[in-house]
């Protein structure tokens, strides 16, 4: 199994100099078994470019893909429209996602290509949707890939997954906020609200099962938006850092963990900082962390313990099987 | 009057090395009187680029007040709107104005609709901290705002309308014609030309470069050449090409301006993310 980044980045995308080498598009990460099968896990604007290279695969022949989405904020969901193997006749196009009812994902999914958004209604788009509902706790199967959902802890929801292929396995953790100050509902927070009796039990019960599921995994790809000063400012915007990554990981025995969902003020230059400070930090812990970066693809289930020929101070290159280093 | 293009890519917010000199930003145009007074078209995302200068200012202290126009509300000339940090500063007062999108559906509920629980944690434009009001009016209205004179046209736009601006200022004038489809691109509709007449800046749609036009006829934008013969027979000063294709790298734009510089007497640039232009 491989996973590869199509889009990296938070909240929105962001074009320029400062973005070039870890790359302005937003979530989207394309999943390949060994055999070929493919999932793609969150539909932010890095699935317009992963879009051209399926269609161009493709050559016009029509196809099944499978989305799962974390959640259906913007900057996950935007790309679907520019995603071409959906104009190509016959395609057919599964959305997984996590929604109080199959009619209601219809409307949601739907309603991002009404008329005063979007040229073309989903209705109109050639190829056909359906969506299947996501529930934490009740495991799937596509193709060669066995997913677990897990809950996490973002404004109206949000769901991360483990996937598990070819006798190893990685997960999705995002977005997510850390499970100790703020508990995320399905309204609006001005700022952290106080935590009853039952929010703090709610918090730990998602923490616990979140480890769990986490044990055994080869790599963890992680929502750490925010560097620490930063979550301080801003603790109730449903993001997580590296270091409350990193102690998720430790408890759950996690040898890789790759930070992700950048935020978007983060300049090329910053990112190599975060990158190097955390590299060193997760070292303490016999934790690998990458940084993940448009184009950057991690091979699932081949970590072995030979560090010696490893670049420590670049992020990305020089581990083993990466295809491509941010330039 | 100056102006400053902040976004100036259509339909997609293009990143990576490729884009860099042209930008890949979607549709934001500020507009900056000799007074002083501010003027804001569309809400792509290069609005949250103009957002960080404006915290720099009285924005920063809420003491802020802005007029945004909108040409439309696809998701091209909007994604920026929930990300614009000047919202969230109390005390600024925003007016965001624009045509309501098609019948029946307000420009308000539309926006509301972006905020909704499910795609924004904004949950709606109530939470946004600043005075922000959501003012439509029907196209072919005149606007009076401070600094600033806006004349409007519906101009069609595929399967829609869009609204088109001239803003006079300090005697200057500029045309904004983004997002427009004419029946034909050598025929543009008076409305258009009526908008345009005498410009000093002529900003125009100019999404498909011309040998790409027929296998994208329909799709609501023009080919370069419709913003050339908007410009000639306006008698327009200067043309700028806008609303680049997310296909187009800078060197595929390069192409595009000296083909249609070699076209016509009128002085022709691609509108570019960066520094104030002199009107």
């Amino acid at each position: 199994m491989q996973i590869t980044f199509w889009g990296v980045r938070g909240s929105y995308p962001v074009p320029g100099a400062a973005t070039v080498r870890y790359g302005g598009q937003t979530s989207c990460v394309e999943v390949r078994s060994d055999s070929g099968d493919c999932i793609i896990v969150d539909a932010g604007t890095g699935m317009r470019a992963l879009g051209n290279k399926l269609a161009g695969e493709a050559a016009g022949r029509p196809g099944q893909y499978h989305v799962l989405l974390s959640h259906v904020h913007w900057d996950h969901i935007q790309g679907l429209p520019f995603f071409s193997p959906a104009y190509i006749p016959g395609t057919r196009i599964s959305v997984y996602a996590l929604l109080t009812a199959a009619d209601e994902l219809n409307q949601v999914i739907g309603g991002i290509t009404r008329h005063e958004f979007f040229p073309m209604p989903l209705e109109a788009v050639p190829a056909s949707f359906d969506f299947q509902k996501v529930e934490p706790g009740l495991d799937f199967v596509i193709g060669a890939f066995h997913v677990t959902p897990i809950a996490l802890n973002h404004p109206f929801g949000s769901v991360g997954y483990r996937i598990d292929a070819d006798g190893s396995s990685w997960a999705y953790v995002a977005d997510t906020a850390p499970f100790d100050q703020v508990l995320h509902k399905q309204h609006f927070l001005p700022g952290p609200e106080p935590l009853s009796d039952d929010d703090k039990t709610a918090l730990e019960a998602m923490r616990s099962a979140l480890v769990q599921r986490l044990r055994g995994v080869d790599t963890v790809v992680y929502d750490t938006h925010f560097l620490p000063e930063e979550y301080a400012r801003f603790p109730h915007y449903g993001h997580s850092t590296p270091d409350q990554a990193l102690e998720i990981c430790a408890e759950a025995g996690v040898r890789r963990l790759v930070l992700y969902h950048h935020a978007p003020a983060h300049t090329d230059d910053q990112m190599d900082q975060i990158a190097a400070r955390y590299l060193a930090k997760g070292a303490t812990r016999n934790i690998e962390v990458l940084t993940s970066f448009e184009g950057m693809s991690v091979p699932i289930g081949e970590i072995d313990d030979s560090h010696d020929e490893r670049e420590t101070t670049n992020p990305g290159t020089g581990v083993r099987g990466i295809k491509q280093v941010p330039q | 009057m100056k102006l400053r293009f902040w976004g100036v890519r259509g339909s997609f917010a293009m990143s990576g090395r490729d884009y860099l000199r042209y930008g890949g930003n979607t549709t934001s145009v500020e507009l900056l009187s000799d007074g002083g007074d501010r003027l804001l078209i569309d809400l792509g995302t290069g609005a949250t680029e103009f957002a960080k200068q404006l915290m720099g200012s009285e924005f920063g202290k809420g003491s802020g007040k802005l007029p945004i126009l909108l040409s439309h509300t696809h998701l091209d000339h909007i994604q920026g709107l929930p990300f614009f940090t000047p919202f969230f500063i109390k005390g600024n007062e925003i007016r965001i104005m624009g045509a309501d999108p098609i019948s029946g559906v307000s420009l308000e509920a539309t926006l509301q609709n972006q905020l909704a629980p499910h795609y924004s944690p904004l949950n709606g434009l109530e939470n946004l901290a600043a005075g922000v009001s959501i003012e439509s009016f029907t196209p072919g209205a005149k606007l009076s705002l401070p600094g600033f004179e806006v004349a409007t046209a519906a101009v069609p736009h595929g399967s829609m309308w869009t609204t088109a601006f001239r803003i006079s200022a300090d005697g200057k004038v500029v045309t904004f014609l983004s997002d427009v489809e004419y029946p034909s691109p050598d025929e543009p509709l008076p409305q258009a030309l009526a908008l345009a007449q005498d410009a000093d800046l002529v900003i125009h749609d100019a999404m498909h470069a011309d040998r790409d036009y027929d296998l994208r006829r329909g799709w609501g934008h023009s080919p370069a050449r419709a913003g050339v013969i908007v410009a000639e027979r306006a008698r327009a000063k200067r043309l700028a090409l806008f609303h680049h294709s997310p296909d187009a790298t800078d060197e595929m734009i390069d192409e595009v301006v000296a083909r249609t510089a070699s076209q016509t007497a009128v002085p022709v640039f691609a509108a570019a993310e960066g520094a104030y232009l002199d009107v």
